[in-house]
């Protein structure tokens, strides 16, 4: 019975795809009207007819409809959407017009009534009907909805609709949804269909099959199932590594200022952890100043974090460093003092609690892969400006002037001097680059999580193991200790936890210094010793 | 570098060792005059504030009540554990910035004792099991908490739990010749890495809350006015012998050999001295003698938990040192109770200035006054002190 | 090689065999002995193929323009840096090459640095005692106390370099040349079989250069020197055999006159002098 009527709907339904229709007032109205009748049946061969008809409005129709709001008013005959049904009255709206008609009592309504068997109907049809949109994602986001949904009644029009879709993402989203359903039924060949999908319906589905009483069919599931449970272990790998390398980037970002400041002046700066706050806050006081433009306020905050947080270092490097030139364990000890007062200068101005900095909308949502596979967007963005910034980094070493003056005094600080080079100048810059840099990892982190004043405190340790790791001097070895420590602690977080993970990174730094205590990548030779 | 850190010297000695009476180390610093002077105004401090507190009836305006005398043992402690720090520092010229590690696992270890002393007066009334334990559903002991309910075990834990940590990681960091600022930064990862484990409530020590509610130690009750006062006593005490057991030990050979390392490390190899056991010995010396201070510092305040092991907490104890006067040991002692007095006061009538005040604290201290409070003391004393023409001189 | 291989090779001294302080054997003649020493960093070869051979009480000048190898292979010789390939023997029972530091100067092996290295913070009489051959483990070093003997060899050395009124001083505050003069005393005070001796007379007066050369001329015999120097003049005043490292490896060897003729050491090292 149902089956022929459904036939007949898909029938009519792929004559009205290509056919624009004009559509005119009364018909709708005659097509509600046949809701209103009194038999299932007739309500039943109404609901066809208005998906036939191809309105605009019938999705809205048939959804109110479901759920019981799609009613009569009594006296006037007219048809109602009824937008919330609390209490006695109840604002409405003409179904037609769509216009508003203020408030009616619940008694001056006529409920058009459902069955069980309508529901069904409904469903399925609400289901299918938004597979006939023009805009594709939404197709196949109905398409998703379908995965697991399927019955015996949607199969012949489901079929139809993929037969004819252009998309192919969608069309082999219904081939999967169709799979499934003929996997419950036991057709062997559905297995085949479904052997490379990743939705965990699909899964479910087979797994159903492997629980049942076909043990052919069971062994075939099962074995496509550890195919997919294989792909899925690849798309697991993938995505752990992803988190590994977002977290490395920011790892990167955080140390690779120090390393320079380290490696060419031999200055621990333990205020490089709040160098980076006043990065941050940078970012989120531009949106303050910038409200409403979040995307513009996050791309105004690049250069001025760099320079807010640069002019603080260049501040830091003539009130305190220049005066303990050669004594790096008293410059540690001071720039701790610093710290601890930016600290708590942002405490006292600002807040002690924590700020948030809005995400501008082509920063939000993710990249979806495939099911089991999707990249948020924001780390992908912090990920690309790490490297960017580590790009620009080796360039200004590589390529200019001041480039070749700090590697010059990294290298042999009072040959350079002999050679005319103002070593101090160079220390003053070279600390202001590394303080600009930490800015610009506040900007980057600022996207990730909360600004508030211990926001430093929290990476300077991670950062100095990163450059200890690394190498002293050797921005390389920077790139890749950051990268490999984030990748390494996201492999243990899962079975360690996320604390353990990080004791455990912690312990195996500290055995590694141990074995190579110039890091990864040491300067070697006889200057490098002593 | 070398020539950065030679800004110490050892108190003029000329060759008084060589002319000391005994070969035992341990009596040598008494023929010092710096050391007699110490032991002579520590004792005379100690029986002041006895005398304050118990002869003078409360009211009385000179009174030092029992809050004082916990106050003022907790600076002893604090003393005791920048001693510790200024023996590596100063001598030995290792800035280790994870000292409170050791002073917590002191502590930890004591806290352990006072934990079992509570018995079955707890809030569930394990006769056995500390309440958290029984808050977290555990129904054994661990096997680390086995053996914590007899004094002596414990107390020898306070030496040997952080001893063997200071023995592991120094031999370690040593023996491959990790100094100067990666030293530093390693120790203070390890303190992170402890304090991370500590808030663990899967470590077993109590997690977050760390260990509180003690009763009583020894069978004394821990809130009663005369345990207080032994306390205080028993702190000033343990500081007196640290005092004495670091000064045997810098005004030995060995100390001269330690400063030396500190100086020119790679010449004092080249005489035949293996730096590295040097090192590791005087290392863990200094770490038991915090881990002495933590555990007289758990009873008088009460609780032990992680924030023991913060990184902040074991740098503050590096600028006591540095305000007293580094590679002087009587200056740490200044440096602890001045800067803890002036916390104690600051927090109470304008708490955020604290932060201020200590961050200015870490600038002032290593951009004008090098030497510390110490070095103006001897400066005023000696006018020609040959330590200042080293400086001319790179 | 195979533990079979080692165990029929019949020249082997196991190390356990060797008691840590044994006395140098000399007996098959020399007592510093490198073959084939290769030393590269970062792809720079410092030490190329070297050989040396010192005798016992043998006084050895060792020449060569700067980055010849000189410092390297004193390097390699204490300890501090180990070779990529090649031997190092001290007398026929000691391999120097799996000593370290400490190990080595315990066999009997003295060295002055370059740049004279005392110990700023301490007494002149202090850098004396710590140099002095002694137990230099830990606790005996906490609980040692000077004898009269120990005092009166300090006493001694002080005079031989002439700083007994500095005694007592902080050994930061002497000049360059006191500074020299006290290494040398460190020195003498450790009693080497061989000393390692880099550069002695730099910065220091006509006078003082007569007096270390009569110091280290007075030594050989007793014990062996290796002197590297770059003062010619010096070189000339004390030496009997001279060898000519360049581009690390040896050049030539033979009496200053035999040296100093060969034209091979005046392209390469005296032009250079001229030139400085």
């Amino acid at each position: 019975m149902r089956i022929t009527r459904y036939l007949t709907l898909w029938l009519l339904l792929v004559a009205l795809v290509g056919t624009a229709q004009a559509q005119q007032d009364d018909p709708a109205r005659s097509l509600l009207e046949a809701l209103a009748s009194a038999s299932y049946a007739a309500k039943g061969e109404a609901i066809d007819a208005i998906v036939e008809s191809g309105d605009a409005r019938s999705r809205a129709w048939l959804e109110a409809l479901n759920d019981g709001k799609l009613q009569k008013n009594k006296k006037t005959g007219q048809f109602v959407v009824v937008l919330a049904n609390r209490g006695r009255n109840w604002p409405v709206e003409d179904a037609l017009s769509g216009e508003p008609l203020g408030e009616m009592s619940r008694r001056e309504l006529d409920r058009i009534g459902i069955n069980n068997a309508l529901r069904g109907q409904l469903r399925s049809t609400l289901a299918v009907l938004d597979l006939y949109v023009d805009n594709p994602d939404a197709r196949l986001q109905a398409a998703n909805d379908l995965l697991g949904q399927v019955d015996e009644a949607m199969m012949a029009p489901l079929n139809a609709v993929r037969d004819q879709e252009s998309n192919e993402a969608v069309r082999d989203r219904l081939t999967e949804a169709l799979a499934i359903y003929r996997l419950e039924q036991g057709d062997p060949q559905a297995i085949e269909t479904l052997r490379g999908s990743l939705h965990p319906e699909a899964r479910a589905a087979l797994n159903g099959v492997v629980a049942g009483a076909d043990a052919k069919l069971a062994a075939e599931a099962k074995a496509a199932l550890s195919g997919i449970e294989q792909t899925l272990k690849i798309n697991r790998g993938v995505e752990t590594l992803y988190f590994g390398l977002s977290l490395g980037s920011v790892l990167v970002l955080a140390a690779i200022g120090l390393a320079i400041t380290f490696g060419v002046m031999g200055v621990i700066n333990m205020a490089h952890g709040e160098l980076i706050m006043l990065g941050a806050y940078t970012s989120w006081g531009m949106q303050q100043l910038l409200p409403g433009q979040p995307g513009l306020a996050v791309i105004l905050s690049i250069p001025a974090g760099f320079l807010v947080a640069g002019l603080a270092g260049v501040a830091i490097e003539r009130c305190v460093i220049q005066f303990l030139k050669g004594r790096p364990l008293e410059t540690l000890l001071a720039t701790f003092g610093v710290s601890l007062i930016l600290q708590q200068l942002v405490r006292t101005l600002i807040s002690p609690l924590n700020r948030t900095v809005v995400t501008p909308e082509w920063m939000s949502g993710s990249l979806v892969i495939n099911d089991a596979l999707s990249l948020t967007l924001n780390r992908l963005y912090v990920l690309g400006f790490a490297l960017l910034v580590f790009a620009a980094l080796m360039l200004v070493m590589r390529r200019t002037r001041l480039g070749l003056e700090v590697r010059a005094v990294t290298q042999n600080r009072a040959m350079a001097r002999s050679m005319g080079i103002r070593a101090t100048r160079v220390d003053m810059l070279t600390f202001g680059l590394g303080a600009g840099v930490a800015g610009l990892a506040g900007v980057a982190l600022a996207q990730l999580t909360n600004v508030g004043p211990n926001l430093g405190q929290s990476y300077i340790i991670d950062s100095f193991m990163v450059v200890v790791f690394g190498g002293v001097g050797n921005l390389w070895g920077t790139l890749v200790a950051g990268m490999s420590l984030g990748v390494i602690n996201q492999v243990l977080e899962p079975w360690a936890g996320a604390v353990l993970a990080k004791i455990i990174v912690l312990v195996f730094i500290i055995l590694f210094i141990q074995k190579r205590p110039r890091g990864l990548f040491p300067q070697k030779g006889r200057a490098a010793e002593g | 570098m070398t020539s950065s850190t030679a800004i110490t010297a050892l108190p003029s000695r000329a060759s008084n060792s060589a002319m000391s009476p005994s070969g035992m180390w341990l009596t040598r610093p008494f023929t010092e005059r710096s050391t007699r002077l110490f032991l002579g105004v520590l004792t005379l401090a100690l029986a002041l504030v006895t005398v304050l507190h118990l002869a003078l009836p409360e009211g009385h305006a000179l009174h030092v009540s029992s809050y004082t005398v916990t106050l003022l043992g907790k600076y002893l402690c604090y003393a005791l554990l920048a001693v510790a720090v200024d023996l590596v520092w100063g001598y030995l010229g290792i800035l280790s910035l994870g000292h409170g590690a050791f002073f917590a696992l002191g502590g930890y270890a004591m806290g352990m004792y006072l934990m079992r002393q509570i018995g079955d007066r707890g809030v569930y009334g394990d006769p056995v099991l500390p309440d958290f334990m029984v808050f977290l559903n555990w129904d054994s002991l661990p096997w680390f908490w086995h053996g914590f309910d007899m004094a002596g075990f414990a107390f020898l834990m306070v030496l040997l739990a952080p001893g063997l940590l200071a023995l592991v990681f120094g031999f370690l960091a040593f023996r491959s010749r990790v100094t100067g600022v990666y030293l530093s930064i390693i120790t203070q990862a390890l303190t992170f890495a402890l304090m991370l484990a500590f808030f663990r409530n899967e470590m077993g020590f109590g997690g977050n809350n760390g260990l509180t509610d003690f009763r009583e130690l020894l069978g004394f009750d821990l809130r009663s006015d005369a345990t207080r006062l032994g306390l205080f006593l028993a702190s000033g005490v343990a500081l007196a012998l640290g005092y004495v057991v670091c000064r045997g030990i810098v005004a030995s050979k060995l100390g001269r050999v330690c400063v030396a390392s500190r100086d020119a490390e790679a010449r004092v190899r080249f005489l035949g001295y293996r730096v590295e056991r040097v090192q590791l010995f005087v290392f863990v010396v200094s770490a038991m003698l915090a881990g002495v201070a933590g555990s007289l510092y758990v009873p008088q305040v009460g609780i032990i938990n992680p924030s023991e092991f913060s990184p902040l907490f074991s740098i503050e104890v590096v600028v006591w040192v540095a305000l007293g006067g580094r590679g002087t040991l009587y200056g740490a002692v200044i440096g602890a109770v001045l800067v803890n007095y002036a916390k104690t006061v600051f927090t109470g009538v304008m708490p955020d200035a604290w932060l201020f005040a200590l961050g200015g604290l870490f600038v002032v201290v290593t951009v004008l006054l090098p030497k510390g409070i110490a070095g103006l003391m001897t400066r005023r004393s000696k006018p020609d002190n040959p330590t200042s023409l080293k400086e001319a001189t790179p | 090689m195979s533990l079979l291989d080692a165990l029929a090779d019949r020249d082997r001294v196991f190390d356990f065999l060797v008691p840590a302080a044994s006395p140098v054997d000399v007996r098959h003649g020399p007592i510093l002995y490198l073959e084939d020493v290769n030393v590269s960093f970062d792809g720079f070869k410092a030490i190329d193929n070297l050989n040396l051979t010192i005798n016992d009480g043998e006084l050895r000048c060792i020449i060569g323009p700067n980055g010849a190898g000189k410092t390297t292979m004193m390097d390699i010789i204490t300890g501090k840096t180990r070779p990529d390939s090649g031997e190092v023997w001290f007398g026929s029972r000691h391999n120097l090459l799996t000593k370290s530091e400490p190990e080595v100067a315990s066999l009997g092996i003295g060295r002055k640095f370059q740049k004279p290295t005392v110990f700023e913070a301490l007494s002149v009489f202090d850098n004396l005692e710590l140099a002095m051959a002694a137990d230099k483990r830990v606790l005996p070093t906490l609980a040692e106390k000077l004898s009269g003997e120990q005092r009166s060899r300090i006493d001694e050395v002080l005079e031989t370099i002439g700083l007994e009124t500095l005694r007592s001083r902080q050994a930061g505050i002497l000049s360059h040349g006191q500074k020299q003069w006290l290494e040398i005393g460190m020195l003498l005070m450790q009693r080497p079989r061989l000393l390692l001796v880099d550069e002695p007379v730099a910065g220091m007066t006509e006078q003082e250069m007569e007096r270390t050369a009569e110091l280290l001329t007075s030594l050989a015999g007793k014990q062996s020197v290796v002197v590297v120097e770059h003062d010619m003049g010096f070189v000339r005043s004390i030496a009997r055999q001279v060898t000519v490292l360049h581009q690390g490896s040896v050049l030539a060897e033979g009496t200053m006159d035999q040296v100093s003729n060969d034209s091979r050491v005046i392209e390469v090292y005296l032009g250079a002098e001229e030139e400085a």
